[in-house]
């Protein structure tokens, strides 16, 4: 950044000057698409965090947010941080003990809840929770009755701060000038596949750090449209939604009218910057094989075409050799009838630079995607980086790995390969955990825990998560992920978990796609009841043995899976062995299922 | 909203206004026989504004006919009924919507073949001004009509939580969904008391709870008062004010959920007599 001390809310000063009457945020609100300008994002910033002083914020307060993406989110951090303020999100989906976990560790004194059902996980933690000063609701509908002092709705907020700045018009101005790029933005709860959530700090510098290195790796342009569709407490949603478009400044963030209506919404906007996690890839890859099944075989073979032209000639681009007019032409043909309308399906037809992150992505998953014409970059990084560690940039684009370092990024791998990063988006430490601290920060590299290597060319390929890799009785280091992720690449599968530290063989715990199977279940006439019952069919067992043999396929000897468990259950956030983003908590679910792997290896 | 700014002061006086108040609704000595069968006799009630009334009863015990009598489907033979100081004994249905009674059905009594907005907006009928021709051509006054109409329908969408299948057909959307939408109809006319029909009937235990809710919300949201009929009791003892029992067209009991959950009458007439 060219202007020293900068932080987030001057960024926000800075476009808001710039960029009055451009649109800032969308949102659609009564089935229209209400627009906010640069102009009344700022003004409403500026009320909120002058509403905050009126309540009583104090400069390293924290104040929790806990409710879906709607821009009062976006006010209500960045109006916090303006006056001195420490944000810290929640997911909207945590439930109550959670919720209580985070906000008391953080010590937050204000908790911005999203609606009643939030309100109601605060209200049943408070008597715990004396540090809470009051909970600012954002929409107040089911809640009117409620007549607790503790309670104020976002509006009041806003009209505290107007009357705020009537009364004193340059405080704000001062506030924001006294920002400085040292002071803790934001804290970021890593959901983290072992133990309790940690805090993770990070500063005004981290965050805009990793804002710069991200735009020069894939440069963002001001015109650029992007949907905040994913939860804004994870790291990179916060950074496409808040972070991102200030550092750029002038992109437009939309928000989706419901949870229900995020797909048709992302259509209708059809943004130009798309990140997603690899659930969502796979899902719309699973969901266009399902489709295809079901298509007439005039349209089955069309696609198979289509799609074999879009392979050859993006293996072609892969290796760098020249494609004939000839391949071109078929090429153009194939885009016109099949890969341009599969694109507007997705809603992607417009998307310019298109992410994956936050988890590894099946390869075969995103080769789809790159053969219908949509190149989906690797984005690696964690929360401690504030997001980036390295992307694939440019034309430059291995799907093996996760392409090159980011500029601004330094790289040491260690002698048992884990990867050790330094950049200045490295975070300031763990909130109240020095210890946890300094086991991730040694001389100012973060120790990701990640293990991997660099190609020749200079890609970073990760193999695991460090604790992950499986040590076989016979002495052989062996990556779970990469086995899982052959099988996540399967419609039918939705999770697999490897196991098989110290055994002799393998094993598989399979968690089927309800949706998928079911569907498969019924065009083969098998009936079924729930998902206990549909999981458990000697059919579906087979299905999934078909399944294993094909991933067995691809690996040595020693890395084939020996035998499999189908789970008659699904996985689920609320009994802990999902995190927040869908990860898998491999500890508690081989905990859990001690019995069930115990008797693979009889 | 608008809607919600006009109704909050009413709102703020709630909690005190009610019993002392006179009731928004009065029915006195209801009969209602078709030929021999007699379907209600002698029934009376009183519902206060804003409070949640539930009917319960047995099967056949005529419950719905009371909605019926109200709604104006039915004409008893004898009995006052008055709502909001008018007697609705003259009114046909129609104006009896105008004057602010509105309804579900114990079956879902939807548009299948349109969509779940133009059935919304179908609650709006009785507040459409603009005649044949202008709507015909559809302009000036016409289409700032339609523009405010559609306004209240996508306030009663967002209200419901349905903006995903706002362009849905009814006959493609799961049953819980239609029900929600027919509350949605009649909350598009923006009644001053709904008469709910069984709306938790056939629902699994997250659509019942979701249904409860969206009750409980138009009650405290609007101030509309509600009056209720279902079989599900752990739903009538959960969110009533008060509850009437109902049987074989005779009221048995009125009171506070715990009152006519140990009336002796109401238990006998659930659990058959003690033999």
């Amino acid at each position: 950044m060219e202007a020293q001390n900068q932080t987030i809310p001057k960024l926000l000063r800075k476009s808001a000057r710039k960029f009055r009457d451009k649109v800032a945020l969308r949102e659609k609100d009564l089935g229209i698409w209400q627009n906010i300008t640069w102009d009344e994002y700022y003004k409403n910033v500026k009320h909120f965090g002058l509403g905050m002083l009126a309540l009583g914020l104090k400069k390293g307060d924290k104040i929790s947010i806990l409710s879906e993406n709607n821009p009062e989110w976006l006010y209500a951090d960045i109006g916090s941080q303006a006056v001195g303020g420490i944000v810290v999100g929640i997911y909207p989906t945590n439930v109550a003990p959670q919720v209580e976990y985070i906000l008391d560790h953080s010590q937050s004194r204000f908790v911005v809840a999203g609606d009643q059902e939030q309100t109601d996980k605060v209200l049943e933690v408070k008597e715990r929770l004396p540090g809470i000063k009051k909970v600012i609701i954002i929409d107040m509908k089911g809640l009117r009755r409620y007549r607790d002092p503790f309670l104020i709705s976002f509006e009041e907020v806003l009209k505290l701060g107007e009357e705020g700045d009537k009364k004193v018009p340059k405080l704000f101005e001062r506030l924001v000038d006294e920002t400085e790029t040292e002071d803790t933005a934001l804290m970021v709860y890593t959901s983290g596949t072992t133990g309790k959530p940690k805090g993770a700090m990070i500063s005004h510098r981290n965050a805009i750090a990793s804002g710069v290195n991200l735009v020069r790796a894939t440069p963002l342009k001001a015109d650029d449209v992007i949907v905040s569709y994913l939860p804004l407490c994870h790291i990179a949603e916060r950074s496409f939604s808040v972070i991102y478009p200030l550092v750029v400044g002038g992109i437009t963030v939309n928000f989706a009218e419901s949870i229900d209506t995020i797909q048709e919404n992302i259509r209708e906007i059809a943004p130009t910057i798309f990140f997603a996690v690899p659930r969502i890839w796979e899902k719309m890859h699973s969901g266009h094989i399902m489709r295809m099944r079901d298509a007439t075989w005039l349209k089955r073979i069309a696609d198979g075409w289509c799609l074999k032209i879009g392979m050859r000639i993006y293996h072609k681009k892969e290796r760098k050799q020249n494609i004939s007019v000839y391949w071109k032409a078929v090429h153009t043909m194939a885009h016109l009838c099949h890969f341009y309308p599969l694109q507007k399906h997705f809603g992607l037809n417009r998307a310019r630079i298109l992410y994956t992150g936050g988890a590894p992505t099946p390869p075969e998953v995103t080769r789809f995607f790159h053969s219908i014409g949509l190149k989906i970059r690797d984005l690696y990084g964690s929360t401690e980086c504030t997001g980036i560690c390295s992307v694939h940039q440019g034309e430059d684009i291995k799907v093996e790995t996760v392409g090159k370092l980011a500029p601004g990024v330094e790289l040491r791998i260690a002698d048992d390969g884990e990867l050790i990063f330094k950049s200045d988006g490295v975070f300031q430490g763990y909130y109240r955990n020095p210890e946890a601290t300094a086991e991730a920060v040694k001389d100012s590299w973060y120790h990701s825990g990640d293990v991997g290597e660099l190609t020749e060319e200079g890609h970073l390929k990760i193999t695991d998560r460090k604790k992950d890799i499986i040590i076989t009785s016979g002495g052989k280091n062996i990556s779970p992920q990469e086995i899982e992720n052959e099988f996540k690449a399967s419609p039918y599968i939705r999770d697999a978990v490897v196991i098989g530290d110290g055994k002799k063989y393998l094993t598989a715990l399979i968690l089927i796609e309800y949706d998928n199977v079911g569907k498969w279940a019924e065009d083969n006439r098998i009936p079924y009841t729930t998902f206990k019952d549909l999981s458990q069919k000697p059919e579906v067992s087979e299905l999934v043995s078909q399944i294993t043999k094909e991933v067995n396929s691809n690996f040595a000897q020693v890395e084939t899976i020996k035998k499999f468990t189908v789970l008659d259950k699904e996985l689920d956030q609320d009994d802990d062995e999902l995190t927040a983003t869908q990860k898998v908590r491999r500890k508690i679910i081989v905990q859990k299922y001690r019995t069930v792997i115990e008797k693979m290896y009889q | 909203m608008q809607m919600l700014s006009t109704t909050k002061e009413e709102k703020d006086g709630y909690p005190e206004k009610g019993i002392m108040a006179a009731p928004q609704l009065s029915i006195a000595n209801l009969h209602l026989n078709f030929g021999g069968i007699q379907a209600l006799k002698d029934v009376s009630l009183e519902v206060f504004d804003g409070e949640i009334f539930s009917i319960i009863g047995p099967n056949g015990a005529g419950k719905t006919s009371i909605l019926n009598c109200l709604s104006g489907f039915y004409k008893p033979q004898k009995g006052k009924m008055i709502f909001a100081d008018t007697d609705l004994a003259p009114l046909k249905p129609h104006q009896r919507s105008a004057l602010g009674i509105g309804r579900t059905f114990q079956n879902i009594e939807l548009f299948r073949n349109m969509t779940v907005l133009d059935n919304i907006l179908l609650g709006r009928h009785l507040y459409l001004k603009s005649g044949v021709l202008s709507g015909g051509i559809y302009l000036g006054k016409t289409l700032k009509e339609e523009a405010q109409h559609r306004l209240r329908v996508e306030e009663t969408i967002d209200f419901l939580e349905i903006e995903g299948i706002r362009k849905k057909l009814v006959s493609e959307i799961p049953y819980g969904l239609q029900k929600r939408v027919e509350l949605g109809r009649a909350l598009a006319a923006e009644p001053k008391i709904l008469l709910l029909d069984e709306p938790a009937t056939g629902m699994n235990l997250e659509e019942t709870e979701d249904i409860v809710r969206f009750i409980l919300d138009v009650n405290e949201e609007f101030g509309t008062t509600i009056i209720l009929i279902e079989h599900d009791l752990m739903v009538i003892m959960d969110i009533s004010k008060r509850i009437a029992c109902i049987d074989f067209g005779i009221k048995i009991a009125e009171g506070t959920p715990e009152e006519v959950k140990s009336n002796p009458r109401v238990i006998e007439a659930y659990l058959g007599e003690e033999s």
